[in-house]
């Protein structure tokens, strides 16, 4: 066990690597640069010239890179280019809207997905079960940004009972009108993220319902759900568990996107803002967190799967 | 300045792609709200663009001078919506009969926000330095200034030569003034004279402004004032809809109706000086060297699909809009005409052309449609590349590598891009160059402007560009909202006379 976590951790680590390598590259393809969008078109060549030896900007890759990486290793993930502040402190400032929407759309994921992907299952052929299943497949291929805008109809335009937009100035002060304001977002990512989860479940649980040991326990006089509940769905939550990394990056993606239609303070946003600014030192700083993020739920997720699955145990 | 003009231009183009139905775009005054006015109120305004840092100084950008010119910085000398310049920090001015000399008396009681005083020290650091500075924007505006003295309250600009833009420069950030050596954050902080104070900027989100308790003038007619920044157009109709903003600007005309449903809002109309620049890369080599290729795409263009399809403004056919000095209608240089656009075409031997239109993306798709399905309908076919802003700085702005591109330039009397060769637009006449620098060396108004119409005439018939429309700005304001300005709100939005009521 002890050797399988060494392995998996310096994998990790590896990935971190190749990812910050990636990040830095892929956004030096962009054209265009942060001292053009500072100096305006008043400036003359050789102004926008002196904007960029003052921000290092003329520095050859390589030496950017490693002073990059090489403050990463040292905790400090680096300054705006465009206001000067420290990223670390941008980051942990939007996390406050990020971390909880996230926590909230994967709480209506799992909410939704484990009950109705298990009644789905054992509804197979029957009116019910195909129309849960029917109703997966199609949320699952909505697009989120339409389905955030059909909630914001309903709840926010028509009905008026949560915000459309924004997030309370006063932040987490006001405990109540930050979880309002991330009802309809949180929700949107869940359902979406939820009808992709159900789909698993449901053939896990599919899955499950044929394998021996529950047609045993069913031959032994349990009915087929109690069967299956008691002896079907832990090997459900273990496949549920190991699919919830992927899960974790389809929140992030959503997330980018919902902030951006519930103009939301979030990381999503600021990155999207940050991109088109090409403040690049805070734009790496926030995908290598991002990335940094899914690399490690996949890394606690195979260590957690690999301690409650004692076929694994045996099989390392 | 284009910097500005691009950015403040996703205001007004952002949605549009809605629809094509088009509601009567005439003028409405600002709505005068019945209630008593509530001085401790708050106000939000959704604004389009959010600057990326606060700092005034240094940074280009719309975004800067629409909340902090007139709000939180002021010069000697302002300029109301119908873009008169009026006195400001100095409470009185006047210019000498030469044009070299301008006087201004500056106000006394005048402070900072940190609560120093406004002294004549202050002015003449603030003007020298920004004229030594390079890296501060729009320091070249200064450049005719030879020396800025004091003699108590009298501040006396001389100037090398006669300079017809000066006053109006010092009227925007070329005339800011800030404390002497301050050495505060610009780029998150201010220190200013104006009305209101920064209170908190949450980036990414909101920007707040509260009273300045102290403020020299008649104190500002509201509590704080929030910047509520929403690029999405649908996501601020969907704030309105909740009652989460007062006024929206960079609205779109289209949605007048659904926000006019509410009762709570009334859509305004405003002129602005938004202009819908089609530019064409005339440099040698390329076909649109030819002026007859360029005159064939003019007369192709059906300018009125812009204006219907935005619902608001009104057609230009030239490089000055009807608020600036110089204007004159000339419809009839580029009159819309598929058949003499073809037989132009022909001469030119430019049949079965190929153009690529670069138009940075926060414009509305509206713009390209129509301009695809015009050319195409004379035989030229257009190729769309959409790209972020950035991108359209460096290969347009700076490499002038394109054909076609699209703009918005908001400026305001920025007829100057089309006496500098050197600009993104390629055009180079050295007639409209000369007729440039003698209005500006100009001493009475009337004759720069006279001199300035002459230019634009050029401008347009050499078919320099294309003008597609002149935009308005286009807000919905809450019926208990009074004193909003809604002329040119793009580039500044002075909102010292903003009240709310209650009711």
């Amino acid at each position: 066990m002890i050797r399988y976590a060494l392995t998996r951790l310096t994998l990790l680590l590896l990935g971190l690597f190749v990812a910050s390598a990636l990040i830095f590259l892929t956004l030096r393809v962009l054209p265009g640069d942060v001292a053009l969008l500072i100096g305006g078109v008043n400036s003359s060549p050789e102004q926008i010239a002196a904007i960029r030896e003052s921000m290092g900007l003329n520095r050859s890759l390589p030496v950017q890179y490693l002073e990059w990486i090489g403050g990463v290793l040292r905790g400090d993930l680096g300054t705006s280019l465009l206001t000067g502040s420290s990223v670390a402190a941008e980051i942990a400032q939007k996390a406050e809207v990020t971390i909880p929407l996230g926590l909230m759309s994967l709480a209506i994921a799992i909410t939704l997905s484990v009950p109705l992907g298990v009644i789905s299952a054992l509804r197979r052929g029957r009116a019910g079960g195909t129309a849960l299943s029917v109703s997966a497949q199609t949320l699952a291929a909505v697009p989120v940004v339409w389905a955030g805008m059909m909630l914001v109809v309903v709840f926010a335009v028509w009905l008026g009972w949560l915000p459309a937009q924004g997030f309370p100035r006063a932040g987490w002060n006001d405990p109540a009108a930050a979880l309002r304001a991330l009802v309809l977002p949180a929700l949107t990512i869940g359902v979406v993220e939820g009808a992709m989860l159900m789909r698993f479940v449901r053939s896990a649980t599919l899955q499950a319902i044929g394998q021996d040991y529950v047609r045993a326990a069913a031959a032994k006089g349990l009915t087929r759900t109690t069967a299956l509940v008691r002896h079907g769905l832990p090997n459900v939550g273990l496949s549920v568990i190991s699919v919830l990394g992927l899960q974790v990056a389809g929140i992030i993606v959503g997330a980018v996107v919902i902030e951006q239609l519930f103009s939301l303070p979030g990381i999503g946003r600021m990155l999207v803002a940050d991109v088109g600014a090409r403040d690049l030192p805070k734009v790496q700083g926030e995908l290598l967190v991002l990335t940094g993020f899914v690399l490690i739920v996949g890394f606690v997720v195979d260590l957690v799967h690999r301690v409650i699955d004692p076929r694994q145990r045996e099989a390392s | 300045m284009l910097r500005r003009t691009a950015l403040a231009a996703t205001a007004l183009v952002a949605a549009t792609a809605l629809a094509l139905t088009a509601c009567s775009g005439e003028s409405a005054p600002a709505p005068t709200a019945t209630g008593t006015p509530d001085p401790d109120a708050s106000v939000a305004i959704r604004l389009v663009l959010e600057p990326g840092n606060l700092d005034i100084r240094k940074t280009a950008g719309a975004a800067l001078d629409q909340i902090l010119v007139d709000n939180i910085y002021q010069g000697l000398v302002s300029r109301t919506p119908e873009q008169e310049i009026v006195p400001a920090l100095a409470s009185d001015f006047s210019v000498s009969a030469d044009g070299l000399t301008y006087t201004f008396t500056l106000r006394e009681g005048v402070t900072f926000h940190d609560g120093s005083e406004l002294t004549p020290a202050d002015v003449v650091w603030s003007l020298e330095t920004r004229q030594e500075s390079d890296d501060w924007s729009d320091s070249a505006r200064l450049a005719n200034v030879e020396s800025v003295e004091a003699d108590g309250q009298t501040i006396t600009l001389t100037l090398s030569a006669p300079d017809s833009t000066l006053l109006w420069n010092l009227t925007g950030r070329a005339g800011i003034i800030l404390k002497k050596g301050d050495k505060v954050d610009y780029n998150t902080a201010e220190n200013g004279t104006g009305p209101f104070i920064l209170d908190s900027w949450r980036q990414g989100d909101s920007i707040t402004f509260v009273r300045n308790e102290e403020y020299w003038g008649d104190s500002a007619g509201v509590a704080e004032v929030v910047f509520d920044y929403i690029p999405d157009n649908q996501a601020a109709l969907n704030a309105a809809l909740a009652g989460e903003v007062d006024v929206l600007t960079g609205f779109d005309a289209n949605l007048k109706d659904q926000i006019e449903a509410t009762g709570d809002y009334a859509l305004v109309l405003g002129e602005s000086t938004d202009k819908g620049v089609l530019a064409f890369n005339q440099s040698e080599g390329s076909p649109l060297a030819d002026q007859r290729v360029r005159q064939a795409i003019r007369q192709s263009i059906d300018h009125q699909a812009f204006v219907d399809a935005l619902a608001s403004g009104q057609t230009l056919y030239g490089p000055i809009p009807s608020l600036d000095p110089g204007y004159e209608d000339l419809a009839d240089v580029a009159p819309y005409d598929p058949d003499t656009a073809r037989t132009l075409l022909a001469e030119a031997g430019a049949e079965d052309l190929e153009l690529t239109l670069t138009i940075p993306s926060f414009y509305s798709t509206t713009i390209p449609q129509i301009l695809v399905s015009d050319l195409n309908e004379v035989g030229i076919t257009l190729t769309v590349e959409s790209v972020d802003f950035s991108t359209w700085l460096n290969d347009v702005y700076v490499n002038q590598d394109y054909d076609l591109s699209f703009v918005l330039h908001t400026e305001a009397r920025d007829f100057e891009n089309w006496a500098n060769p050197d600009y993104y637009f390629t055009y180079d006449s050295a007639e409209v160059q000369d007729l440039y620098a003698q209005a500006v060396a100009s001493t009475s108004e009337s004759q720069a402007a006279t001199l300035l119409e002459r230019a634009a005439r050029i401008v347009s018939e050499d078919a320099a560009a294309d003008w597609l429309y002149n935009g308005a700005s286009v807000l919905a304001v809450g019926t208990n909202v009074a004193g909003m300005p809604s002329v040119n709100v793009n580039e500044r939005l002075n909102l010292a006379e903003l009240t709310k009521s209650d009711g």
